[in-house]
Parts: structure tokens; sequence; C-alpha cells
């Protein structure tokens, strides 16, 4: 999705627990001589203590949509007031979205992936996960917790002032268990340079993996989180028939439990790689540049989700090979 | 640039071209004549004489909806400041003379943070209805009291329709749409319920249908009163703008829906099991923003991001396009007896046209 032509908004996604230093990252966004002029969407009002005429109160309405085969979530406010907003011409040049404490992050990036005149205006830029370092350890049981760092691109660990170091390590271990994509920094009072969290374009499928190679090389963790990420690595070409069938019948039955999902994909016939990126069971690929003369054509899956059979979905994507 | 239609016709000409600062967001036209328009800059103005005269100056957040009451005597504006302004009476000219008083700024109903971007007037008596979050406000301009507040609930107010006969009111949100009686206003609405948001709501100009376009890419019409509303499906996207002809060429008005790029005219068959088939337009490549019927005719006008405005004659065929938004319009108003066009456009153009001597007979 999301062609980053010179029209289109790029939107961050804040996501974070209560009290994990969310307000203070955005009253930092606000406040930073980066020359942008940032729309920011917030939840309450009240939350952001700064005067200022672009931030808007938003309710979090969840609207089911049932399109054909698919069914997902998306905010039905923000298509609302977005649409309004972008009416009058460079009024902002970022927007930030932020979701309460407590809300499934979902639903916003959906509403970019689906809505068709979002799709035209707007390009998802990055999901920002603010992590308290300390009081994480009690909310691990909440699904949101869980969520929040599964969909992240970007992770705030932060208030690492208030825990040991060894904690810290322990802590940073276990997210990059539950999310392998995500670039990590360890923050005090979300002090983090305006580069890593504005213009990040980890949705822009043009890079659509850039991820670690420590990562896509790594064996299994002997964690037992049941949300977790894990890469898939296979030389060889695809049936593309056999990959879409997979494809589609994966994200039909397990297409709640797959937070995120990147891939660059090898295609039988094709001199061009096809990459793609998906949100739950909205998926969106295109064939990006062609294969380089001596470059090794293989296939790099990653996938974020919650009680993902590892082993199953690793020998499903192997018979789709040719 | 405009009057040369597809077949040479000229329908409508081109009477006057002004400009607001920005995307103009709303026209409206009132009984006597006269127009209104507002933009995303927070600008309302009025048209008199050749000339736009500043009923409210360009500031910082916008006005994104503007109607005249039935009578013509108030003009209602609401936006992003969450203020519902109302100007009494609409000054008029005769042979450059002032006849009646200047338009006064006679209420500001202060509602923020909320954003105030759907309003309208009753159509029987001088109530207004407008849009406040979750709720609607009805407000008396006579007696210049709130009435009461509806609560939607489910959602954002998404859209609002009065019943032509007044006795009613439809709001649009999540889950679909609820009817309010205005003659007893702590009634329970009646709900028509849908699985997905409804976007936008409209009555048949007899009150006898109301369609909603929903955001699972239907279309629900329903004939008042009956528990069966009729599906139509297939559209390419939301469904961004919904209008009725006033009269219809059988048994029932005809039904215009646009989504995306595509407009689709609705017939009711004479048979109430054959239900209602559909006729494709196709013209523009790019966003239909506004799509109206003639107040009079079976004239449908279409005005689109791709800066083309059309109109259908009887709603089937191209009978002429018209221009003049480069960057796309956004919006457009009949006036009450059909012998004006207003169009606003996404860089902030103001066109009127009129009706040509030559083009009789349309529709």
């Amino acid at each position: 999705m999301v062609a980053t032509t010179s029209n289109t908004v790029p939107v961050t996604v804040l996501t974070g627990y209560l009290g994990a230093g969310k307000t203070t990252l955005l009253n930092r966004i606000l406040t930073y001589e980066h020359g942008k002029k940032v729309a920011v969407i917030v939840n309450e009002f009240g939350e952001v203590g700064i005067d200022n005429q672009l931030v808007i109160d938003a309710d979090e309405e969840i609207f089911e949509m049932n399109n054909g085969c698919i069914c997902c979530t998306v905010r039905g406010d923000l298509i609302r007031i977005i649409g309004n907003l972008m009416k009058r011409r460079h009024q902002f040049d970022h927007l930030v979205i932020e979701t309460t404490g407590l809300a499934d992050p979902a639903p916003v990036i959906q509403t970019f992936f689906v809505d068709e005149d979002m799709k035209d205006k707007i390009a998802l830029d990055a999901v920002v996960t603010v992590v308290d370092a300390k009081h994480i350890q009690q909310h691990w049981s909440a699904d949101e917790a869980q969520e929040q760092i599964a969909f992240a691109d970007v992770i705030l660990l932060n208030k690492t002032d208030l825990v040991s170091p060894q904690e810290l390590e322990e802590l940073e271990s276990k997210i990059k268990t539950m999310n392998g994509m995500a670039k990590i920094y360890r923050t005090q009072n979300s002090e983090l340079g305006m580069d890593a969290l504005l213009g990040v374009q980890a949705f822009d499928l043009d890079r659509a993996l850039e991820v670690d190679p420590e990562f896509l090389n790594e064996d299994a963790h002997e964690h037992d989180e049941t949300v977790k990420s894990f890469a898939i690595v296979e030389s060889g070409e695809l049936d593309g028939q056999k990959l879409n069938d997979w494809l589609s019948n994966l994200l039909q039955t397990k297409g709640v439990d797959i937070f995120r999902m990147k891939g660059i994909l090898n295609i039988a016939g094709e001199d061009e790689r096809f990459v793609f990126q998906g949100v739950h069971m909205l998926l969106d690929g295109k064939p990006d540049r062609p294969w380089k003369e001596g470059e090794t054509r293989k296939n790099e899956l990653v996938f974020i989700g919650r009680n993902l059979d590892e082993a199953e979905l690793r020998e499903d994507f192997k018979q789709c090979l040719v | 640039m405009f009057g040369v239609g597809t077949k040479g016709k000229v329908l409508f000409q081109q009477q006057w071209q002004g400009s607001l600062t920005e995307y103009v967001t709303a026209v409206a036209w009132p009984p006597n004549g006269l127009l209104a328009a507002s933009s995303a800059a927070g600008e309302v103005v009025v048209w008199q004489d050749g000339n736009l005269v500043n009923l409210l100056p360009a500031s910082v957040t916008s006005i994104d909806c503007l109607a005249f009451s039935v009578d013509g005597k108030f003009l209602a504006a609401g936006g992003q400041d969450g203020k519902v302004r109302v100007w009494s009476t609409i000054p008029t000219f005769k042979q450059g003379r002032k006849q009646e008083q200047e338009a006064k700024l006679i209420a500001s109903l202060d509602n923020a943070p909320s954003w105030v971007d759907k309003l309208a007037w009753s159509p029987t008596c001088n109530h207004l209805a407008f849009s406040l979050g979750r709720y609607v406000q009805i407000w008396d301009a006579d007696s210049q009291t709130a009435i009461t507040t509806l609560p939607f609930a489910n959602s954002s107010v998404l859209d609002l329709a009065w019943r032509p006969n007044g006795e009613s009111i439809a709001i649009a949100g999540n889950g679909g749409v609820k009817v309010w009686s205005t003659i007893d206003w702590d009634d329970d609405p009646y709900l028509i319920d849908m699985p997905s948001a409804s976007m936008v709501t409209a009555w048949s100009g007899d009150g006898k249908y109301i369609a909603s376009g929903n955001f699972d890419n239907t279309i629900t019409v329903l004939e008042y009163g009956s528990p069966h509303p009729w599906m139509m499906g297939g559209f390419p996207g939301k469904i961004s703008n919904l209008t009725w002809s006033q009269r219809g060429s059988s048994n029932a008005p005809l039904l215009a829906a646009s989504s995306i790029e595509g407009i689709a005219v609705w017939k009711k068959e004479a048979d109430d099991k054959d239900g209602w088939n559909a006729n494709v337009l196709t013209l523009h490549d790019r966003k239909i923003q506004a799509l109206l019927f003639h107040p009079h005719s079976l004239l449908l006008a279409s005005a689109a991001d791709d800066g083309w405005l059309g109109l259908w004659t009887k709603a089937k065929q191209v009978g002429q396009i018209l221009e003049g938004a480069r960057n796309g319009f956004s919006c457009l108003a009949w006036s009450k007896d059909g012998k004006r066009l207003a169009a606003g456009g996404q860089d902030g153009e103001l066109i009127v046209w009129s009706e040509s001597k030559r083009g009789k007979g349309f529709g």
C-alpha cells in the first residue's frame, strides 16, 4: 500500500501502556524545532498539556468492516477527522495518532490499509511503542501490552533509570523474542532523536525488509511467550499459485493471530523480487526491483503473532517451493 | 471553459466566478436566490450583486457545514472550532438599494472541543439540527433555545437528514440509522439496523423512502415503515453521496449514488419483488465529491476531483461538462428554482452557472 509520493502525509501511530511516557513523548514532538507542522490526534484532550491548534480530540470508535472474505476493524473517527483535516492544503506535514493505553493498535493501522480515501492521502510511517521498563512487568498478562510491542516498528524502552542493568537486558531480550523487527531504543524521559521517530518509513514497501540480518539467522529462542516473532529464510523459487493458496488460507484461518508480516519472495518465472507486508488478514504486496546479477535469490519472511505454530508454518511454506 | 458538452448542448452557462482563500467546504442557496459559501480556512461569505461579502474571515479552523433555514431568514454554519453561528436575514438588494438589514450574527453556540461537521434545518420550521460528537442538538432559531439533545450513542454522528414532512430526523453512524420523531423527542428512535456504519443518509422528496450508504460498500433502501430493506452492493468503495430525484419516471423517484469515481442510478421496478435496478454512469476518473439531482427534473449533477462537473440529462447521458476548478470540485448546490447551479473548488473557486435559454427542455 501507500505509495510515498510527495502528496501523502506520513502518519505515526503512538502506542504504549498508561503512564509509559507517551504524553512526554508527544510534548517533545510538538515542541521540538524540527521544522515540521505536526498534527496530533489524541483520545483524551486533557492529557496533552499543550496549547496547540493541531491537537485534535478523537473518540476511539471501532467500526467493523466485513468486506467480502475479510473482516477487520477500523477506527471510524479517524476517517472522519482526517478526511476533514486533509481538505486544507499544507495544514500539517506529519500526523501522529495516539491510542489509549488499553487499546489494540490494529484498528488504527488497518484504517490506513483499508480505507480508499486514506490510502491516497496518508502513508503509514511507523508504529512507535513506549514501554515502561519498570511497570511492564505488571502488565504482561494484558493482551494490549503484548500487542503494542508486537505491532511496533520502533520501541522506546523507557524509564531505564528505574531498573537494574540486568533487568533491562532480560527485558530487551524478551521484547526481541516477541518482535524481532522493531528497533529498540533505551530511553529516559522519552528522550529520543526525532530522526528515529518521524520519517522512519517502516511501512514503505520499497524498504520492506530492512530486517536485522542477525534476526534472520537466529535460531529459535527458548522463551515460552505466546506472542513471538520468527523468520523463515529459504532459497529456491516459489510456485505462485501454491503460494497464493497458502497465503489466502493462512490469512483466513490465522489472520486474527498474525499481527505483522513482511517478506521478500522469489517467485518462479519473475525477474523482480516480490515484496509484501500484512496486518492481521490484510495483505499488501507488489513486484519490487529486479534481482541483481550475482545476487542470491531467496525468500525471507517475518511473522509476528500469537500462538503461531512455527514448525507448521515453515513446513507449509516449503511446500510452496517449486 | 464552460458551455460545450459532449453533444454541443449548452444547458448551463457560467454567470460568475469568485474565490475564497481555501478549499470550499459548502455552498448553499436560500429561497430568495443569494448564495453563501464556506471554506476550510474558516471563511463564510455571501454573494450579492456580484460581490462576496465576508461574514466570517479566514482563521485557523475550518467551517465544514452551512445551511439556510427553509424560510431563508437564517443562515447557520458549523466547523472545527465547535461554534455554531447563526445569522439572521441576509441583506437583499434591489436596484442598488438595500432593502433589508445587514446579516446579523444572532447566536454563537460554543461546543468546543467538539467539531460541528453536520448541520441541517428542519424543512418545515426554524429548528436547526447539528452534530456534536455522539449527539445531535436541536436548536430553535425563533426562540433561540436548545430544544433537545438526541443521543446517537453508537459512534460519532456521520450524517443527518430531516424527513421532508418535518416529522422526523434520521441520524447515521455506526450500526445504522436512528430515526427520531419530532412530535415526541423523548420517544425511542426507530432503528434501521446495519452490520456496519452508515456514512450518508437521504430521504426521497416524498418522504416515502430512506436510503443509506454504508461503510461495507453497500446501500440500504427502506420504504419507511416496512421492516424489509433492499440491499444494493457491488460498489468499489464507500458510498460517498446519495441523492433522490424529486419526481420519478414511474412509480418511485430515482436514487443516484457515487462510490469513488463511479455513479449508479437506481430505478424501482413496478413490482416490489423485482426490487431496484441500476444504470451505471461513467465519466469521472477521480473521486466524486458531490452528486445532486436538480430540484424539479431528472437532471443530475456530479462534481469530482478530476475538475469536471457533469450534467446528466434524464440521469442517463452526459448533457454537458462544466469546468473551472483546476484541482477538482468539492461541493455543489442547486438554487431552489433550479435555474442556477453553484459549485465550490478545492483551490477556493466559487462558480455560479445559470440556465441557458437555449438549453430548455432537458430532464
